[in-house]
């Protein structure tokens, strides 16, 4: 589903994020990505979602080589790929409905997949009732479901988190893991970059490990350390 | 796909009224420089009318009598090829004078009525080699003594004076008219970049969930044409005012009898509004297109 080979990426000023980096990732597979602040976690999947281009190497993601993908083309490999981030990105001025049909919505999904489809996705992340609120008036944890409501309604094969429990205590973040475990068992392949020890050490995922830019650990059940 | 057409509809609208102050801007500033551009356009149209016969270098114009023999002709025609006095001319026979007259008067159907192509007197229009005054009126003497000569009409002071007027006032229009069409431009760029401004947040996320660039840039190109078509609508008016008013003014001036002919027809205003128009819509789509491609990027 996903593949790297020797992928690097420097940033201006000679800034590694990445150096020289190979993994591969199965479809269905649950990867944590892990290390501390500035180790490449978040180029790691700015890079699979083609934000950013890598300098050297070769990716793949969903049969597709991103190096070699014409810009035109990202937007339909984006619909593929689900992204939730720590502050949610949501619109202040939609509702939780809106939130999640606007992201059927700008892909020219049909109206009458819109009403089938949101309000189904808005069950199964638990805010059926809370559907006409608007962000502000939901906790972090509903904000976080909303915008993983909005990453995964168009059923993506892959689901992108940068650190999705980032400003959630730790009751939350359970809850927030709960869902995305349900997602990941449905088939869709997580990458999830993460600080969270309490949550990797929990889950027993595989876990890549980033230092510096380097992959310097990638076990099949790993711990945050 | 209706769908979709109507999300383009409702993005636009909206954008448009949160942006209010900025669109009227816009929207006033296309109206005046196309309003500019009309009133320029239209005293050209006029001027060339009123002086249509003295275009090109021609001083003065030799009318035979409508029944002139082929003889007398043959004299006149002799002399204008022969003479090194004269650097030029061109014939004008009945049915292209009737066809002038026709076009000049197009508002007047009465006067048009009265003529026939059979009355309209053949003419010469003369370019002479030197084109100073004394030397026009010598020749235009010389040449009205010929027989069968009806008269001779000179390029007056007053002629000049319409061409050099109309010339210099519609260059000014026009000058000041380019520069505010660059100004609208400029404008609705600046207009158009604040709507995207506004909605940075929703880009971004139409970006991560995958809309296509066009999608995402359809409903501000859409508003910056309607800024350039709406300033185009509103200079259409100030068009027809420039033709009831304006030229109006000139034809019923009894100072010179030549601005009588100062009046255009109404196809010609008609025709220009469309010109408007389409300028109108370019500066819109020119100005939100720069602002689009280099503002929402992937």
């Amino acid at each position: 589903m996903i593949k790297l080979e020797g992928v690097s990426k420097i940033f201006k000023g000679d800034v590694v994020a990445l150096k020289n980096a190979t993994a591969e990732i199965q479809r269905g597979e649950f990867v944590f990505l892990v290390g501390p602040s500035g180790s490449g976690k978040s180029t790691f999947i700015r890079l699979l979602n083609r934000e950013e281009i890598a300098d050297e190497g070769r990716i793949m993601v969903a049969g597709k080589d991103l190096s070699s993908l014409s810009s035109w083309k990202v937007p339909y490999l984006r619909r593929n790929i689900g992204y939730i981030f720590q502050d949610y990105k949501l619109l202040p001025k939609k509702t939780v409905y809106e939130n999640v049909a606007f992201g059927l919505e700008v892909i020219g999904r049909p109206r009458q997949v819109i009403r089938q489809q949101v309000p189904a996705i808005l069950e199964l992340v638990g805010l059926a009732r809370k559907a006409e609120r608007l962000p502000d008036e939901l906790s972090g944890g509903e904000k976080q479901r909303v915008s993983i409501a909005r990453a995964f309604v168009n059923r993506p094969m892959i689901l992108l988190a940068d650190e999705p429990t980032g400003n959630l205590d730790p009751g939350t973040s359970v809850g927030i893991m709960r869902l995305l475990d349900r997602i990941n068992r449905s088939g869709t392949t997580v990458v999830m970059a993460t600080h969270d020890r309490g949550v990797v050490d929990t889950m027993r995922r595989r876990v890549i490990e980033l230092d510096r830019g380097v992959i310097t650990r990638d076990e099949s059940r790993g711990v945050y350390e | 796909m209706l769908y979709r057409l109507w999300y383009y509809v409702r993005e636009t609208l909206v954008s448009l009224w949160r942006n209010l102050s900025l669109t009227l801007a816009a929207i006033l500033t296309v109206a005046i420089s196309l309003s500019l551009v009309g009133a320029s356009l239209l005293i050209r149209e006029g001027a060339a009318r009123a002086t249509a016969q003295f275009q090109e270098g021609v001083e003065f114009i030799v009318f035979m009598v409508a029944d002139a023999s082929p003889e007398q002709d043959a004299a006149i025609r002799n002399v204008l090829d022969s003479s090194p006095a004269v650097s030029g001319y061109t014939y004008v026979d009945k049915a292209a004078a009737y066809e002038e007259f026709q076009r000049l008067f197009a508002d007047k159907p009465e006067l048009i009525e009265s003529v026939t192509p059979a009355v309209m007197p053949p003419s010469y229009r003369i370019v002479p080699a030197n084109p100073d005054a004394g030397n026009v009126a010598e020749m235009a003497r010389q040449f009205g003594e010929q027989p069968g000569v009806k008269e001779v009409a000179t390029a007056t002071e007053a002629i000049r004076q319409i061409e050099d007027f109309s010339t210099r006032v519609s260059q000014a229009l026009l000058v000041a008219a380019v520069v505010l069409v660059g100004v609208s431009t400029l404008l609705i760029l600046n207009t158009v970049f604040t709507a995207i401004g506004a909605r940075r947040q929703e880009i971004e996320v139409m970006k991560l969930v995958g809309a296509t660039n066009w999608f995402i840039r359809i409903p501000f190109m859409l508003e910056g044409t309607i800024h350039g078509l709406a300033g185009a609508a509103l200079a259409i008016p100030a068009l027809y005012v420039v033709d009831s008013q304006v030229l109006a003014y000139f034809q019923e001036s009894d100072a010179v009898p030549l601005f009588r002919g100062f009046a255009v027809p109404d196809g010609f205003v008609w025709d220009t509004s469309i010109w408007l128009l389409v300028i109108g819509g370019l500066v819109g789509m020119i100005g939100s297109a720069v602002a689009v491609t280099r503002f929402t990027d992937v």
